[in-house]
């Protein structure tokens, strides 16, 4: 399973890369209701993570209701229609940062500027990026 | 498996002076059953025989005792396997031990083994061979000698180079004995009589008293007891 | 089972000489838990691992592995039962072959897993009648690493796996590290190979002269270490920058660039007290927390 690639230099908790990455596959419908996710211990040797990065992408994702976890069989999706709701959310978002991007583009910024932007602004904690 | 490990570290030193300390067995075998000028008028010419056989081997049992007793832990740093040995679950001084042990098994085996051929060839040959002999000659050279072996093992709990063990090793036997020779009240430093036997040995049947020379030999053993008991005490306090 | 501490020292110190090789170190690794352990050579890694494993005796302090204190010849013994060690010049007897090898550690571990070896030696293509002194550099190593990974323990040291291996067993090694730990085993090792580190480590710790300079999860390095790069109007005082949190400051002219442990965000706010014309906020890899970290030091 090649959906999830986490990446350790981006300066976000690797735990929280994989929830965000289990949550974009369950609202593109790649992943299920009912569909089942590895074991922790599989997922963490095929992503050649530390198994805690799992257990806590998991154990959060199973907070939110994303997952839920059945003992000795795994984790299972449970996508909710709060869930497809966000679906909505997302492909909306994703239609104007298209829309955006086309625009810089025909400004004459290049990719790579572009996506050192969007980094920058993200790393800027919401609170701050307020403010301004 | 530890024992193993010794074996196959010990193998080849053990059957190279295997074959050496069986080469006065094989003269044995080769003077047949014919008397020399010099044995005719001797009244007992074959127990004779045996024990100048004997002396010959048992000259180089004491080169094998120390060459058995080289290596150990000490060496093992210098190759670079030590951090693996002294990380198993054992303790220093089983280590130590079964070091010890497979060797005094090896030195043995050494003092014993002409004699087994000896036997072979006198039970072929049909000439007279002195069971009491043997075991009077067996008895003191590695009753007797094994202090070789425990000083040689304490020498290498010591001293790390391969060449540089070797040589304080045999310095050791060659300070000992000059200072017998020189020394009155060390004159027991010199092994030689009582590890090959001459000193108590009856010189016209070449068979031993009754009565062996038990205090020495269990000096002897005592003092390869201390020099164990001493590399043992080094190895535990050593750093790897 | 968090908050058992597999390895904790305390004070923990080692001098050869008027050279103090280890300095009062506090060190406390978790169970469950991947912690890597960085440091330049000669900064007192393997030092620290041989004092754990009771090689040689702490000048100073003393410590625990598995509960047991580790100047305590017989509870070190016992602690050994439960721990797998692979040191770093990948130890073996040259004259035994590699089955010989295999059945010799075996013999002395009740954790070992037949079915693991025999799995390792066909995936390292490893050949069962050589002897070890004609074997490659790599295979020694892999032969070295089946040992312990063919074991169950309740902790794993490695003191730098992955020298001499070729990406792909680099790969593999990091697979069964992160398998050991699945099964429960606290994973310890030191590595120059930062990306290793950044990868699987849950928590790290850095050495250097003898004396630990962090020692932090990885999350909280991933959330709080920022590079912040500012265009200013005109030349700023350095000293306006000192907050808490940060750890470097860099001016040339115009621009400065702050490195900082956390609070990034008073940073950000201070430059625009400051009316940056840019700001630019990068996260920062491990590799450069380390190389900042033992630079001030």
């Amino acid at each position: 399973m090649t959906l999830f690639k986490l990446i350790p230099t981006s300066g976000q908790p690797l735990y929280l890369q994989l929830m965000q990455q289990i949550r974009h596959a369950a609202e593109t419908g790649a992943l299920q209701n009912g569909d089942q996710l590895p074991g922790i211990r599989t997922l963490a040797e095929e992503l050649v993570v530390s198994p805690n990065t799992v257990a806590k992408a998991y154990s959060e994702l199973e907070h939110e209701g994303l997952l839920e976890m059945r003992q000795g069989a795994g984790a299972f999706v449970c996508v909710k229609r709060r869930t497809r709701l966000l679906t909505d959310h997302v492909h909306a978002a994703r239609a104007k940062v298209r829309d955006l991007i086309e625009e810089l583009r025909e400004n004459g910024l290049q990719d790579e500027e572009i996506r050192r932007a969007f980094e920058a602004e993200l790393l800027i904690p919401a609170a701050i990026a307020r403010k301004r | 498996m530890l024992w193993y490990k010794a074996w196959l570290e010990t193998r080849w030193r053990f059957l190279v002076c295997l074959a050496l300390i069986l080469l006065p067995a094989y003269e044995f075998f080769h003077l047949g059953t014919t008397l020399r000028s010099w044995e005719v008028d001797e009244p007992f010419p074959y127990f004779r025989r045996l024990f100048y056989s004997h002396a010959g081997s048992a000259t180089v049992w004491q080169f094998a005792a120390i060459f058995l007793g080289l290596g150990g832990l000490v060496r093992e740093r210098a190759t670079g396997s030590s951090s693996l040995t002294l990380t198993l679950p054992v303790s220093r001084g089983r280590l130590v031990g079964v070091r010890v042990g497979v060797g005094v098994v090896e030195a043995t085996a050494l003092a014993v083994a002409p004699w087994v051929a000896n036997l072979l060839t006198s039970a072929f040959r049909g000439t007279p061979f002195s069971a009491s002999q043997a075991a009077c000659c067996i008895l003191l050279l590695a009753g007797g000698g094994m202090v070789y072996f425990a000083m040689a093992v304490l020498v290498s709990s010591v001293v790390e180079g391969e060449y540089t063990a070797v040589a304080i090793a045999f310095g050791v036997v060659i300070l000992a004995y000059a200072l017998s020779r020189d020394v009155e009240w060390l004159k027991a430093l010199n092994l030689f009589p009582l590890v090959t036997g001459s000193g108590y040995v009856n010189k016209e049947t070449f068979l031993f008293p009754e009565a062996l020379p038990w205090s020495s030999i269990l000096a002897s053993l005592s003092v390869a007891g201390l020099m164990v008991f001493a590399s043992i005490a080094i190895i535990q306090r050593r750093e790897f | 089972m968090n908050g058992a501490r597999v390895i904790q020292t305390n004070a923990l110190s080692k001098s050869y000489g008027r050279v103090q090789a280890v300095r009062n170190l506090n060190l406390a690794v978790e169970a469950n838990r991947i912690t890597g352990f960085l440091g330049r050579n000669g900064a007192g890694k393997s030092t620290t691992i041989k004092m754990l494993l009771g090689l040689i005796r702490p000048t100073e302090g003393g410590g625990t592995v598995l509960g047991k204190q580790i100047t305590h010849r017989e509870g070190n013994r016992k602690t050994r039962q439960r721990v797998a060690y692979v040191a770093e010049d990948k130890p073996l007897y040259r004259y035994m072959t590699v089955e010989q090898m295999i059945r010799f550690t075996a013999s002395f571990y009740g954790d070992w897993r037949p079915e693991i070896s025999r799995k390792l030696l066909l995936e390292y293509e490893l050949p069962p009648d050589r002897k070890v002194k004609t074997l490659s550099k790599g295979m020694r190593t892999k032969l070295a690493l089946l040992l312990a990974f063919s074991r169950n323990p309740d902790l794993l040291i490695l003191d730098e796996p992955s020298e001499g291996l070729d990406p792909v067993m680099i790969e593999h090694l990091l697979q069964t590290m992160v398998a050991q730990a699945g099964q429960g085993a606290a994973v310890f090792f030191s590595s120059h190979q930062i990306a290793e580190v950044e990868r699987i480590a849950d928590q790290v710790c850095i050495l250097d002269r003898g004396c630990l300079l962090l020692d932090t999860s990885l999350d909280r390095l991933r959330e709080s270490y920022r590079r912040i790069d500012l265009v200013l109007p005109s030349e700023a005082a350095e000293h306006e920058f000192r907050i808490p949190g940060v750890e470097r400051i860099r001016t040339n002219g115009r621009q400065v660039s702050v490195f900082a442990s956390g609070n990034a965000e008073a940073v950000i706010e201070r430059a625009h007290d400051f009316h940056a014309i840019s700001v630019e906020v990068a996260p920062v890899g491990l590799r450069e927390i380390f190389l900042e970290t033992v630079k001030e030091n």
